[in-house]
C-alpha cells in the first residue's frame, strides 16, 4: 500500500506538478523555522562516446563505474508505426520471438544460460523502435554480449514458438482488456489518435504469420537503423571491441523501411475543450476510467517538446499536479490522477487518466475538463512554474544515476534520430519554458479532445447526461466493442 | 501489484556484495542509539549529488485496532497533512518542489516513508520528519478527504485487477488467529468506521522515537549530520509507557483448508496453494528464497516451463514468498492461460512440489539460483535510495542493518540438500491453504 502509485506513461516520464493553494498561506506557517538549504551541488550530465561500425552500426557508451554493472540495449528505429492495423502487433511478436530461439540455441537454452549469468534479457517493441535491453555483472559481460547478438541476428522464428508466443499474446489481451484503463486507451488508439493498439488486437494477433514476422525482421532489424548503447562498467575502447566483434558481420537484410505516421491533427476544430464523449460500458467494473484524449500536431523534434513536458508537469506529471490536486487531494475522488503526452516522430497523443468509483464519473469528467480550459485560458504564473520545471530536471537527473536510466535516456533521443549530446541541452531546455509557452501550447493543441469513460454505465449514466446536456454521448457495450469497424460495433445496426 | 512489490522488494534484500569475480564492498553503515531511543544509520556516499531519506516505524497492517482493518495504512496517508508548524502537503513543497520526491509504504510489519532530494536540501527534511513525529495534527476535513482517497485505492488495487480480489482473498482466509489475517488495505465498511479519535490514539501509541530507525544514504558529512540528528531528534522526549505489540499467535495449521472464490470479471480461473513462513530471522530464509528462485525465477525456472511452456495451462506460475517478522506466506499461484482450470493448476504445482521434495536440485540450478540473486543486489545498489532500502529491509526483517552485509555469505551456503530439506519440512499436505478463484455464474439466461 503506497501513497502514490506511480504510473508509466506512454513513455517513460515520471511526472508532477504545483498548486497555489499553499503559496500564500506557507510563509505564515513555519518558512522561519524550517532550516534553509545549503549551497546546491551541480548534476553532473554523463559524457557519451560514440562510434560507428563499417556497417552503419552506432555504439555509443556511458562509463559509469559505480557499481559492476553493465546494461547494453540494441535499439531499431522500426516499431509499430511499421505495421497495419490488420497485422497490429507483428512489431511486439517478433522483438518477442527473438529471444525464443536462434539458429544455434532453443528458447530453453537462451533463458538458461542467460539466467545462469543472473543476466536479464528483454525484448520489445514500442510505437517508435524496437529493442532488445541486457543487463548483467560486468565480469560476464562477454558471455552475455555472445548470446544477445545471436538473437539479435540469427533469430530462427519456429513455428510452434510463434504459436505459443501468438496464444500467450490472446491470454494477456484478454486479461488486460477486462481493465477499465487498459480498454479505453485501446478503444482510443483508434477512436482519438487515428492509430491501431500497438500490442495487436484478438484479430490482428491471429492473422500474424511466420512469412510476417521473418518479413518485418528483414526489413526493419537493419544496422545502419540501428544503435547499440552501453552504460556502466566499461571503457568505450572495451565497448567498441565487443560491438565490433559481435556486430561486425550484420548485413542489412533489404531497404530501410522506416514509416512514420501521418500528422493526424486537425487543427481549426472546436474550441470547445470536449468535442463528444465516448462510454464503453463494462458492467460489475470496480472503478470508472475516465479520460481525456487528443492527438496533436507537434513531434518529439520540435521545441515545443519541452514546453509539452513543462505543461505536463503542471498539469498531471505526478503528485501536486493541478489534477492530482483537485481530483485527489481536494475531493478524495482517486488515489490518482495525471496526464501525459506519447510522442511519434511528428505528433503526440495526449491523455489524461484517473479512476474513481462508478457514481463520481461524470464529476470528474468535469474537473478534467476544468482544468484543461484553465490551462488555455490564464497564465500560470512563475511560482507555479519554477517547482514544476524542478520536478522534471530533479527526475531526469536521478533517472542518469542508473545504467538502466542512461540506457532508457539515450534510446529516446536515437529513437527519433535525435543526436545524443542533446542530454546537455535538457535543463536548460526545461528552464526557459515561459508561462506564455505553455498558455500558447495549450490554446494552440489542447482542444476539440474526446472524453472516453470506460465503466459500468448504469451508475453514472443520468449524472453524464445531466452534467453534459448538449454533449454528443456515444455509448458501446463491451460485448458489441469492435475496434477495426468505422463505428467500432461489431454489428452497425443496434 | 503489491504482492510483486512485496516479493521484489524482499528478495532485493537477500544479498548484499559478491559473487565470484564481482566484488562489491560492504556497506560502510554507522549506527548511533540516541538517549530518547531512537535508532540512527547512516551511509555516507558523494559520488551523486542527492541523499536518500528513510524514517521507519515499526507498526505496521498487524497493529489495526480491532474492528479498524486498514487503519494503519489510512494513518500513513494521515502523515502528509499539517503539523503543529507545516500546512497540509508541506512536505511535498519541501521535496517534489526541489526536484526530489517523497513517498510511503505500509507494510505487514512496518511502516516507511521516504524522501530522495538534492542533498543541500537534507537538514530541512530532517527537520520536517522530526516534526511529523511529534506534532501532527489530524483535523476532521483531512480525516474525511484521506479516507476517501484511500477508499479508491482499495477500489483500483482490490476491486479494478482481473485477480485485485484474489490477493485480498488470501490475506482474509489464510491466517486463523494473527491480525496478519487482515490485509494491509482492509476493507471499505471497517474505513468508513474509523474516526479521528482513533487516529489521534494510533499516533500518540507508535509515532515516537523509541519505535523508529532513521536510515540516511548519500552526500552529506558525517559530522554534520551528526549535529542535524542531534539538533532536531535529540530533542524529542522519550515517552512513558511500552509500545503495544501484538500478542496473538497463529497456531499451526495442522489441516487442509479449501475455499471456492468468484469475482465479476475474471478472464482464466487461478489457483492458490499457501503455507506457512518461517520468521524472517529463521536461519533456513536464506533457502527458501533459492528455491523459490529455483521455480519461479524466469523462464528457465521449473514452475514456467512445465505450467507455462509445456502444458501451457498457465500465463504465470509463482512460487511467491512474503515473508513477514512473525512469519509470513509462501504460496504456489498459478494464473490460467486458456487452458487452465483451477483443478489443472492445482495439479501441476503439487507435482511440481513434489518433484523438488523427492527429486532435489541440481548444482547448477542452485549456481544459478545464486547468481540471479547476488545480480539483483548488485543492480539494487545502484542508487543511494536502493542501498537505503536494502538497509532498511534488514532492519524490520534481521533486526540488525548490519545484517545487510552478511546475507550473500548466507545464500553462498546454502547446499542442495538444504534446498530440499526446507521443501519438505515447511510445504505439506496437512499444512496448506488451497483457493481456486474464477468468473462468478451468471444467472441462466442472463446475459
Amino acid at each position: 500500500m503506497i501513497r502514490e502509485m506511480r504510473i508509466a506513461d506512454y513513455g517513460m516520464r515520471i511526472s508532477f506538478c504545483l498548486t497555489v493553494i499553499f503559496t500564500g498561506v506557507g510563509s505564515l506557517f513555519a518558512q522561519d523555522l524550517i532550516p534553509a538549504p545549503g549551497p546546491a551541488r551541480p548534476v553532473a550530465i554523463p559524457a557519451v562516446r560514440e562510434a560507428k561500425l563499417k556497417n552503419g552500426l552506432t555504439v555509443a557508451v556511458v562509463e559509469k563505474r559505480s557499481v559492476p554493472i553493465v546494461t547494453v540495449q540494441l535499439l531499431v528505429r522500426s516499431g509499430a508505426v511499421a505495421e497495419s492495423i490488420k497485422k497490429a502487433g507483428l512489431a511486439n511478436i517478433t522483438a518477442d520471438m527473438l529471444t525464443k530461439g536462434t539458429k544455434t540455441r532453443t528458447a530453453e537454452q537462451i533463458a538458461e544460460e542467460m539466467e545462469f549469468l543472473g543476466a536479464s534479457i528483454n525484448s520489445g517493441a514500442g510505437w517508435n523502435s524496437s529493442s532488445v535491453t541486457m543487463s548483467v555483472t560486468s565480469d560476464k559481460l562477454d558471455q552475455a554480449m555472445a548470446i544477445m547478438a545471436d538473437v539479435v541476428l540469427n533469430p530462427s522464428f519456429k513455428q510452434e514458438e510463434l504459436d505459443l508466443l501468438k496464444s500467450q499474446t490472446l491470454d494477456e489481451l484478454k486479461a488486460n482488456l477486462a481493465q477499465p484503463a487498459f480498454l479505453a486507451n485501446y478503444v482510443a488508439s483508434v477512436r482519438a489518435f487515428r492509430e491501431h493498439p500497438a500490442g495487436g488486437t484478438t484479430a490482428s494477433v491471429e492473422a500474424i504469420g511466420r512469412a510476417d514476422v521473418v518479413e518485418f525482421h528483414k526489413a526493419a532489424y537493419a544496422p545502419e537503423q540501428s544503435v547499440i548503447i552501453f552504460a556502466g562498467d566499461i571503457s568505450s575502447s572495451q565497448a567498441n571491441a565487443l560491438a565490433a566483434r559481435y556486430f561486425d558481420g550484420w548485413t542489412s537484410g533489404g531497404p530501410a523501411s522506416t514509416k512514420f505516421a501521418a500528422v493526424t491533427d486537425k487543427l481549426g476544430g472546436s474550441k470547445n475543450i470536449a468535442s463528444r464523449i465516448l462510454v464503453v460500458d463494462l458492467p460489475g467494473s470496480g472503478q470508472a476510467s475516465v479520460n481525456f484524449y487528443r492527438a496533436v500536431g507537434s513531434g518529439r523534434s520540435a521545441k515545443e517538446y519541452y514546453t509539452a513536458s513543462v505543461l505536463n508537469s503542471l498539469l498531471g506529471g505526478g503528485y501536486s499536479s493541478r489534477l492530482n490536486q483537485e481530483i485527489r487531494i481536494k475531493r478524495g475522488l482517486s488515489y490518482g490522477a495525471g496526464s501525459s503526452f506519447g510522442w511519434r516522430s511528428g505528433t503526440t497523443n495526449f491523455s489524461t487518466r484517473t479512476q474513481t468509483k462508478n457514481q463520481s464519473a461524470a464529476e470528474v469528467a468535469e474537473l478534467v475538463i476544468a482544468e484543461l480550459r484553465r490551462l488555455a485560458e490564464s497564465d500560470a504564473t512563475e511560482t507555479d512554474l519554477n517547482p514544476r520545471r524542478l520536478v522534471l530536471t530533479g527526475g531526469f537527473g536521478r533517472n542518469l544515476e542508473t545504467t538502466g536510466g542512461l540506457t532508457g535516456a539515450l534510446a529516446d533521443l536515437y529513437s527519433f534520430g535525435i543526436p545524443a549530446g542533446e542530454l546537455n541541452n535538457y535543463m536548460r531546455s526545461v528552464s526557459t519554458v515561459s508561462p506564455t509557452n505553455v498558455k500558447d501550447f495549450a490554446s494552440k493543441f489542447l482542444h476539440d479532445g474526446e472524453i472516453i469513460i470506460v465503466g459500468d454505465y448504469s451508475v453514472f449514466k443520468d449524472d453524464l447526461a445531466k452534467r453534459f446536456p448538449n454533449m454528443k454521448i456515444d455509448v458501446i457495450k463491451v460485448d458489441e466493442l469492435n475496434i477495426e469497424s468505422p463505428t467500432l460495433r461489431k454489428s452497425d445496426i443496434q | 501489484m503489491r504482492k510483486i512489490f512485496l516479493t521484489l522488494l524482499i528478495t532485493a534484500c537477500t544479498a548484499a556484495a559478491a559473487l565470484a569475480q564481482v566484488k562489491v564492498a560492504p556497506l560502510d553503515i554507522k549506527e548511533r542509539v540516541l538517549a530518547n531511543g531512537m535508532k540512527i544509520v547512516s551511509v555516507q556516499d558523494n559520488s551523486s549529488p542527492t541523499v536518500s531519506i528513510h524514517v521507519w516505524y515499526d507498526v505496521g497492517g498487524k497493529n489495526d485496532p480491532p474492528g479498524r482493518s486498514g487503519f494503519a495504512h489510512l494513518f500513513e496517508h494521515l502523515m502528509f497533512k499539517a503539523t503543529a508548524r507545516m500546512p497540509n502537503e508541506k512536505m511535498d513543497r519541501l521535496t517534489e518542489d526541489v526536484g526530489g520526491f517523497n513517498n510511503a509504504s505500509t507494510w505487514p510489519d512496518f511502516t516507511n516513508y521516504y524522501e530522495v532530494v538534492p542533498s543541500n536540501h537534507l537538514e530541512p527534511l530532517l527537520w520536517a520528519e522530526s516534526e511529523r513525529m511529534v506534532n501532527l495534527s489530524v483535523d476532521e476535513a483531512n480525516f474525511q478527504s484521506e479516507r476517501k482517497v484511500v477508499q479508491e485505492e482499495y477500489r483500483t488495487s482490490v476491486l479494478d485487477p482481473p485477480y485485485g480480489r484474489l490477493f485480498w482473498y488470501l490475506d482474509d482466509v489464510t491466517f486463523q488467529k494473527h491480525p496478519y489475517r487482515r490485509g494491509v488495505i482492509g476493507d471499505l465498511d471497517q474505513l468508513q468506521a474509523a474516526t479521528r479519535a482513533d487516529a489521534e490514539k494510533f499516533y500518540k501509541e507508535y509515532y515516537r522515537p523509541d519505535n523508529a530507525v532513521l536510515t540516511v544514504v548519500g552526500d552529506f558529512d558525517q559530522k554534520q549530520f551528526d549535529a542535524w540528528v542531534d539538533k532536531y531528534f535529540g530533542s524529542i522526549k522519550k515517552p512513558a509507557g511500552a509500545i503495544a505489540r501484538v500478542t496473538e499467535v497463529e497456531p499451526e495449521w495442522t489441516t487442509e483448508r479449501r475455499f471456492e472464490k468468484f469475482a465479476p470479471i475474471v478472464p482464466f480461473p487461478a489457483a492458490a496453494i499457501v503455507y506457512r513462513a518461517p520468521r524472517t530471522t529463521s536461519k533456513d530464509i536464506p533457502a527458501l528464497r533459492l528455491a523459490a528462485s529455483i521455480m519461479s525465477g524466469g523462464e528457465s525456472s521449473r514452475l514456467y516451463q512445465a505450467l507455462v511452456r509445456t502444458q501451457q495451462i498457465a500465463q504465470e506460475a509463482d512460487l511467491d514468498l512474503e515473508l513477514n517478522t512473525e512469519g509470513g506466506r509462501m504460496t504456489l499461484l498459478g494464473i490460467g492461460a486458456e487452458k487452465g482450470t483451477s483443478q489443472n493448476l492445482e495439479a501441476a504445482l503439487l507435482a511440481e512440489l513434489k518433484k523438488i521434495q523427492d527429486g532435489g536440485v541440481t548444482a547448477k540450478e542452485l549456481e544459478k539460483a545464486k547468481n540471479q540473486l547476488v545480480s539483483r543486489a548488485i543492480r539494487a545498489r545502484e542508487t543511494n535510495d536502493g542501498k537505503a532500502i536494502a538497509i532498511e529491509r534488514a532492519v524490520a526483517y534481521q533486526g540488525d542493518p548490519k545484517a545487510v552485509n552478511n546475507e550473500v555469505a548466507a545464500l553462498q551456503a546454502v547446499t542442495a540438500a538444504d534446498i530440499q530439506r526446507v521443501m519438505k519440512q515447511y510445504f505439506k499436505d496437512n499444512n496448506r491453504v488451497v483457493i481456486h478463484y474464477s468468473q462468478e455464474k451468471k444467472a441462466e439466461g442472463e446475459k
